[in-house]
C-alpha cells in the first residue's frame, strides 16, 4: 500500500557496461505496473534495484517516500515472486509460507492462521506438507505467490512469474493474478517479456529496450499511439507491418503512396499531421495486420502470398510486395467465402489496402512517431 | 536377404558376448591385484613364527601376539594422537572451508578476484618450503615433539582455507534466487547460510569432513618434522614408517601389518558408509576444476 | 603465417588442416606470453596511476576536508568519533595506539637489525664467576629474519587502515552533507551477520593463510637470498646474513665449481616432469578405460567392481605404499613367491639399489602410483561419463559411428574438455607428489654422479623429495632447498600459464554447454 518514486536510478556493472540508463517513474499507490521489453533490455534489474537485491549505482529509489538506497531487501517492505519459483527445497509447503512469519517471530497459531488463509486463497490447501519437488510447475507457482502473500508488504514484485509455465497454464495463472490483484489490493510491479501478459496485467506498461524507457502508458495508449518503432512493434501481435514509403502533403490533405497504392490519410490522423505542420517526407508506415484488408482485383497494393497460416477464427497470410517488402494480413475466417479461401495457396497473387485512420508514421531516421508532443 | 540380415544379428551378439566375456575377465583380475595386497598384509599379522619378511603369503603359525605386541607398544599412543588430530581436523577445518567456500561462491566483494588469484599462486608454492619455518615457530612456542598434536592441528587448520574449491563448486551449483527469496522474506545473510543453505548443503558437508578426517591419517612429512623422533608425538605414520626401516624391520615388520589393520578398519568402514557422498564431491570437484 | 578464414579453412585438406592448426598453436606461444608481460606491465602500470591517484586523493580530502577530518590524520578514528560513529572511531584509535607502542618497544628494535640479520655473533666471552671463558649467545638472525618480516607486514597493514580511515572521514562527509543518515555502531554490528556478513567468515580463514602460508612463503623466499643452513643457523653456531643472488647462481650456472648443481637439478627436473607426464595420463586414460567397461551396458555386479576398487582409497596411503614397497623387496614376497614357483631363479631387485638400475624403478613407482590412482579416476570418470547426454551416442549411432569412433569423437572431447583444469592441477600435483616416492623407494636408488651435492640423490628423486633432504640432511642447506622451492614455482607458474592461455579446451568455455 505505497507509491514507489524512481529517480535518474541508474546501473553500470563493474566493466563498466551500464544496463539502465536514467530510469525516471511515479508508481502510483495500487497500481499494477509492467516491465515489459526484451531480453536484457534492464527489466529485471530495475525490479532488482526496487528490491534490493541489485546495488543502484546512481539516483535513487522511494517507497512510500522513504529513500531506500541503503536498506537491506528485509527492510524494504517488499514481496517477491522469482522466476523460477525459489522455494526452499528442504522444506515443506507449509514451512516455505511461514519462513518469512517465523523470521519475524509471529506466533505459531497466528502463522497457521495465515498460512492456511493463503492456501486456501490460492488452492494448495491439500498440498501443504509436501516438499517443492513433488509438484508441479504451476503448483509450485502458487506456493511461490502464496509465500509473498503472507508477507503483509507495501509492494509485490513479480519477476517474469509465468515464463517456465506452459501456454495453457500460462493463461490460467494470469487470469488468477487479475483476481489475487483485487484480493491484496496492493502496489505491484511485475516484469515479463511477454506483451500478452502485459497488456492484460497492467494498469500502465513501461516498455524498455536497452536500458532506457521507451514509452509509459496504458495498454490503450501504448496499443494506438506507439511512441517509436520500437514499440510499435513489440506490442500487438502479429507484429505491425512496417512499409519504407513517402508521405505526401497536397493542398491540406496527407497521402501515403505504399508501393504505388495512394491513399488518403484521413480522420483525426491527418488533422494531427495539418496541426503539425508536417511537410512531405520519407516516412516507415505502419499498419497492424488487422487493419489490412484483402481489396478487388486491380486495386491497392499488389503482393503475392507466400504463406498461409490457418488459426482457426483468422487466417494469418504471409504475402510480400513487389521490392519484397513482406506484410502479414489478418483476415477473419467467418464471412469468407469458401471458394475464396481455398483460393488462397501459396504463388496467389493478391491486392491488400487499408484505412487512413489507422496508419502510424514514423520518422525514417530516428524512429520516432511522427505524431509524438 | 533374411538369412544375411539373420546372420549379422548372430555376429553382434556373439561378439558382444566375446568382448564382455573379456572385460569379465580384466574385471577379476584387477579385482585380484587390487586387492592382494590387503589379503597378504593381513595374513601376515596373524603369523607368529617369525617378525620379519618371509618369501611366502600364507603363515605357518597363527596367532594374536601381533595385536598383543601392538597394544604394549607406542602404538596406542600414536593411534590416540592421530584420533584426536583428525576429529579436531575434521571439526575445525569443515568449518574453515565452508566459510572460505561459501563467502566466494555468495558474496561479490571488491577482492574476491584478486583473493582467489593470489590463493591460485600461493599454492604454487610446494608446502614443503613452509615447513621448515613453521617447525621454527611451532618449537618456539613448545608445540613440537612431545607437544606435536595441538601443533600439527593448528598448521593443518590454519591453511585449510586454501582448499576451498570443490565445496565452492557446489555452493555454486545452488540457486542464487533461494538466497534473494530469504532476504527478501527478512532473513539476514547469517541466517540464510544456516536456515537455507547449510542443510541443502549437507552432502558436501559430509564430504569434507570425511576428507578432513581421513587425511591426518596418512600424512607423514609434516608430522615427521614435527614430531622429531619423539615417539610421544608421532602420528600412525610417521611411528610405522619408523618399523619399516632397515634397523628395526627384522622385529617389526608383522606388527606393522597388524598395525596396518587397525588403522585400516575404521577408517575404511567410516569411508565405505559415506561413499556416496565421497564420490558426490570427488566428481563434482574434477568437473569445477 | 598466413591467416585462413573460416570459409577458407574448410577447404584445405585434412594435412593441411592440420599443420595449419600445428602452427597456429605454436605461433600462439609468443603471443601469450607477450600478452602476460603486457598484462604485468599494465599492472604496474595501473598500480602506479592507482597510487597517484591516492596520493591526489589524500592532498584534496586534507584540503577540502573540515577539521574533524584533518585531525583524523593524526589521530586515527578522531572524525569518526567526533561525528557520532564511537566504535569505528575507537577501533581506529587502538589500532594506532597498538602500533605505535609495538613500534617503539620492538618493531624497531627488528626493523633496525633486518638489513644485517644481527651483528653480535655465539662468541666466548670471560665469566668472572667460573672463572672461565663460556660461550655467550647474541642475536637470532632467525628471529630478526622473522620478526622483521612480521614488522613489514604490520606496518603495511597500518598504512592501510589509516587510509581507510581518511576515506571513511571523506565518505562520512559526504553522507552527512547530502542528508544521509551515518551508520552507528550497532548498525556496524549488524552489518557483519548481514550485508558484511563475508567479512566475518572470511575474518578466520584468511588470518591462518596469512599466518601459516603467507609469512612463511615470504620468509623462505627470503632466505633464498641468504646463507642460512646447518653451519649458519643464525644462533648457536653462527649468524647467517645476506648474500644477493648468489645462491641462484650457484644453482644455474653449469661451470660451478666442485660440486655441480645445476647438473643435478637438471636432471631431477627432468625426471620429475616424465613422471609428472607418465603418472597423470597414465591413471587418466586406464581409469577412464575402466570406468567404461564397469559402466558398459550388459555388465553384470557394477557396485562390486566399483566398490572393490573404492575401497583402496579409503586405506591411508602410507599402508599401502609402504606395504607394497615391501612387497617388491629384494627378500620380499613377490620375488619369494616367484622362486618358489620357479618362474625366476635369482630374486628380482625391483628397487635397483644395487646395480644402479635407474630404470625398472622408475618404472615401477609408475605401476604402482596406477595401483594407487586408478579407482580414484575411475570415480571422476564415471561421474563425467554418466553425464554425457545419452543423446549424443544415439544420434552418432544413426549418423553411422562404431564404438572406436564414439570414444574419439565423443567421449574423448568431453571428457578431456570438461577435466581440461583437473588434468592440470593434478600434473602439478604429481610434480610435488611427496608420499609415493617417498614411501615407496625414498628416492632409491642412489644415483651417484649427481650425489654429493647435497648428500645422497636417487634415481627416483622428484624436486620435491630431494628438497626435503636437503632440510633434513646434514649440512641442511635451507638457502639451497628455498632455491629449488622457487624454482619449483617457476616451473608450475609457467606450465599453468602456457595451459590456460593456449590451450583453447579451457578457452571455449561454451563448446559444450
Amino acid at each position: 500500500m505505497a507509491s514507489v518514486k524512481l529517480t535518474k536510478v541508474k546501473k553500470v556493472y563493474d566493466n563498466k557496461v551500464v544496463a539502465v540508463h536514467d530510469f525516471d517513474l511515479d508508481i502510483k499507490d495500487k497500481e499494477f505496473i509492467v516491465f515489459v521489453g526484451p531480453s536484457g533490455c534492464g527489466k529485471s534489474t530495475t525490479l532488482r534495484m526496487v528490491a534490493g537485491l541489485e546495488d543502484i549505482s546512481g539516483g535513487t529509489v522511494e517507497i512510500d517516500g522513504e529513500v531506500v538506497n541503503d536498506l537491506q531487501p528485509k527492510d524494504r517492505g517488499i514481496a517477491m515472486v522469482f522466476q523460477n519459483y525459489a522455494l526452499y527445497p528442504h522444506m515443506t509447503v507449509y514451512d516455505n509460507i511461514a519462513f518469512s512469519l517465523r523470521l519475524q517471530k509471529v506466533p505459531e497459531d497466528v502463522i497457521y492462521e495465515k498460512v492456511t488463509n493463503a492456501a486456501e486463497i490460492l488452492g494448495i490447501t491439500d498440498y501443504l506438507m509436501r516438499k517443492p519437488r513433488a509438484l508441479s510447475g504451476g503448483q509450485r507457482q502458487r506456493v511461490a505467490i502464496g509465500r509473498a502473500m503472507v508477507r503483509n508488504s507495501k509492494v509485490f514484485l513479480m519477476d517474469e512469474p509465468l515464463s517456465n509455465l506452459d501456454a495453457k497454464l500460462r493463461n490460467q495463472m494470469r487470469a488468477e493474478i487479475i483476481l489475487l490483484r483485487q484480493k491484496l489490493d496492493t502496489t505491484f510491479i511485475y516484469v515479463t517479456h511477454d506483451q500478452t501478459e502485459a497488456m492484460t496485467l497492467g494498469d500502465r506498461i513501461v516498455i524498455m529496450k536497452d536500458g532506457y524507457i521507451q514509452q509509459v502508458g496504458t495498454p490503450t495508449e501504448v496499443f494506438e499511439m506507439p511512441k517509436n518503432l520500437f514499440v510499435a512493434e513489440f506490442i500487438g501481435a502479429p507484429k505491425m507491418n512496417i512499409m519504407r514509403t513517402e508521405l505526401v502533403a497536397e493542398g491540406g490533405k496527407y497521402f501515403v503512396t505504399p508501393f504505388g497504392a495512394k491513399i488518403e490519410v484521413d480522420g483525426e490522423k491527418g488533422k494531427a499531421l495539418a496541426a503539425k505542420g508536417q511537410k512531405s517526407a520519407a516516412i516507415d508506415l505502419g499498419v497492424r495486420p488487422e487493419h489490412i484488408v484483402l481489396a478487388k482485383q486491380g486495386e491497392g497494393i499488389p503482393c503475392v502470398l507466400e504463406v498461409n497460416e490457418m488459426m482457426g477464427s483468422e487466417l494469418h497470410l504471409h504475402v510480400y510486395t513487389e521490392d519484397g517488402t513482406r506484410l502479414i494480413v489478418r483476415v477473419p475466417t467467418i464471412g469468407l467465402d469458401p471458394a475464396e479461401r481455398e483460393s488462397l495457396v501459396q504463388g496467389k497473387k493478391l491486392f491488400v489496402t487499408f484505412e487512413g485512420k489507422v496508419m502510424h508514421f514514423f520518422d525514417t531516421e530516428s524512429g520516432e512517431n511522427l505524431l509524438n508532443d | 536377404m533374411n538369412e544375411t540380415l539373420e546372420k549379422r544379428s548372430m555376429g553382434l551378439r556373439a561378439s558382444r558376448t566375446i568382448s564382455n566375456t573379456i572385460i569379465y575377465v580384466i574385471l577379476i583380475v584387477m579385482s585380484v591385484v587390487w586387492l592382494i595386497p590387503f589379503f597378504c598384509i593381513v595374513l601376515q599379522s596373524f603369523r607368529i613364527e617369525s617378525t620379519w619378511q618371509v618369501g611366502y603369503v600364507i603363515p605357518r603359525q597363527w596367532g594374536w601376539d601381533n595385536y598383543r605386541a601392538l597394544w604394549n607398544s607406542d602404538f596406542k599412543r600414536w593411534y590416540l594422537n592421530t584420533f584426536i588430530i583428525a576429529l579436531a581436523v575434521a571439526a575445525l577445518q569443515t568449518i574453515i572451508v565452508l566459510c572460505m567456500s561459501y563467502t566466494l561462491s555468495r558474496f561479490r566483494f571488491k577482492m574476491r578476484d584478486g583473493l582467489m588469484r593470489f590463493m591460485l599462486i600461493l599454492g604454487m608454492f610446494p608446502g614443503m618450503l613452509t615447513m621448515i619455518i613453521l617447525y621454527r615457530v611451532l618449537k618456539d612456542l613448545g608445540l613440537t615433539q612431545a607437544n606435536a598434536v595441538p601443533g600439527l592441528i593448528l598448521v593443518y587448520v590454519a591453511s585449510s582455507g586454501m582448499g576451498y574449491y570443490v565445496s565452492k563448486g557446489f555452493f555454486d551449483t545452488i540457486p542464487k534466487s533461494l538466497d534473494e527469496a530469504a532476504r527478501v522474506d527478512g532473513a539476514t545473510r547469517a541466517q540464510v547460510l544456516y536456515k537455507i543453505i547449510l542443510p541443502l548443503a549437507k552432502p558436501i558437508v559430509i564430504y569434507t569432513i570425511l576428507t578432513a578426517f581421513m587425511a591426518p591419517w596418512g600424512d607423514f612429512v609434516f608430522a615427521k618434522y614435527v614430531s622429531f623422533g619423539t615417539s610421544a608425538g608421532m602420528n600412525v605414520a610417521v611411528g610405522m614408517w619408523s618399523w619399516l626401516q632397515q634397523d628395526m624391520i627384522g622385529q617389526k615388520y608383522t606388527m606393522f601389518c597388524a598395525g596396518g589393520v587397525i588403522v585400516a578398519i575404521p577408517v575404511t568402514i567410516l569411508f565405505m558408509c559415506l561413499q556416496k557422498y565421497y564420490v558426490e564431491g570427488v566428481t563434482g570437484g574434477a568437473v569445477k576444476g | 603465417m598466413k591467416k585462413y578464414s573460416d570459409l577458407e579453412f574448410l577447404r584445405l585438406s585434412k594435412g593441411e588442416k592440420f599443420l595449419y592448426k600445428l602452427t597456429s598453436f605454436f605461433a600462439a606461444i609468443p603471443r601469450a606470453i607477450g600478452r602476460f608481460f603486457m598484462k604485468i606491465a599494465l599492472f604496474f602500470k595501473n598500480l602506479g596511476v592507482g597510487f597517484g591517484k591516492e596520493l591526489a586523493d589524500l592532498v584534496m580530502t586534507f584540503k577540502n576536508g573540515d577539521w574533524k577530518t584533518r585531525s583524523s590524520y593524526l589521530v586515527m578514528g578522531f572524525g569518526s568519533i567526533a561525528r557520532g560513529q564511537v566504535l569505528r572511531g575507537l577501533m581506529f584509535l587502538l589500532f594506532e595506539l597498538v602500533f605505535i607502542f609495538y613500534m617503539i618497544f620492538a618493531g624497531a628494535h627488528w626493523l633496525s637489525l633486518l638489513p644485517s640479520l644481527g651483528k653480535i655473533g655465539p662468541h666466548e666471552e670471560y665469566n668472572a664467576v667460573l672463572d672461565a671463558y663460556t660461550r655467550v649467545y647474541g642475536d637470532n638472525s632467525f628471529k630478526i629474519l622473522l620478526y622483521g618480516v612480521l614488522t613489514l607486514f604490520f606496518i603495511v597493514a597500518f598504512i592501510y587502515t589509516w587510509r581507510l580511515n581518511i576515506q571513511q572521514n571523506k565518505l562520512a562527509e559526504e553522507y552527512l552533507k547530502s542528508g544521509r543518515r551515518l551508520k552507528t555502531g550497532q548498525d556496524d554490528l549488524r552489518s557483519l551477520v548481514d550485508e558484511q556478513f563475508y567479512k566475518t567468515l572470511l575474518a578466520l580463514p584468511l588470518t591462518g593463510i596469512m599466518v601459516f602460508t603467507v609469512m612463511p612463503i615470504v620468509f623462505m623466499i627470503l632466505v633464498a637470498f641468504t646463507n642460512y643452513d646447518g653451519a649458519h643457523d643464525g644462533y648457536n653456531n653462527a649468524l647467517f646474513g645476506w648474500v644477493g643472488l648468489d645462491n641462484f647462481r650457484t644453482l644455474l650456472s653449469w661451470s660451478g665449481s666442485g660440486v655441480n648443481y645445476s647438473a643435478t637439478f637438471g636432471e631431477i627436473l627432468t625426471w620429475t616432469l616424465i613422471w609428472a607426464f607418465f603418472a597423470t595420463f597414465t591413471n587418466y586414460f586406464l581409469g577412464m578405460f575402466v570406468a567404461m567397461m564397469i559402466n558398459k551396458k550388459g555388465i553384470k555386479l557394477k557396485k562390486v567392481w566399483r566398490t572393490i576398487l573404492v575401497m583402496t582409497i579409503a586405506i591411508p596411503q602410507f599402508i599401502s605404499l609402504l606395504y607394497v614397497s615391501k612387497m617388491f623387496a629384494k627378500n620380499g614376497i613377490v620375488n619369494g613367491v616367484l622362486l618358489d614357483l620357479g618362474w625366476i631363479k635369482q630374486a628380482i631387485d625391483f628397487w635397483g639399489s644395487q646395480e644402479h638400475n635407474a630404470l625398472l624403478p622408475r618404472v615401477m613407482v609408475i605401476l604402482i602410483n596406477i595401483w594407487i590412482g586408478i579407482p580414484y579416476l575411475m570415480l571422476i570418470a564415471t561421474g563425467i561419463l554418466m553425464n554425457i547426454p545419452a543423446d549424443l551416442y544415439e544420434s552418432s549411432r544413426i549418423d553411422g559411428a562404431n564404438a572406436w569412433q564414439q570414444y574419439t569423437k565423443i567421449t574423448l572431447p568431453y571428457m578431456l574438455f570438461i577435466t581440461g583444469p583437473y588434468l592440470l592441477t593434478s600434473f602439478t600435483g604429481n610434480m610435488n607428489n611427496f608420499n609415493v616416492i617417498f614411501l615407496l623407494t625414498g628416492g632409491a636408488p642412489t644415483n651417484a654422479a649427481a650425489s654429493g651435492a647435497s648428500g645422497s640423490v636417487g634415481f627416483t628423486d622428484l624436486l620435491i623429495t630431494w628438497l626435503f633432504k636437503i632440510t633434513t640432511g646434514a649440512e641442511a642447506q635451507y638457502y639451497l632447498a628455498s632455491v629449488v622451492g622457487i624454482m619449483v614455482f617457476v616451473v608450475v607458474a609457467v606450465i599453468s600459464l602456457v595451459v590456460y592461455n593456449v590451450l583453447p579446451s579451457i578457452k571455449n568455455e561454451e563448446d559444450f554447454q
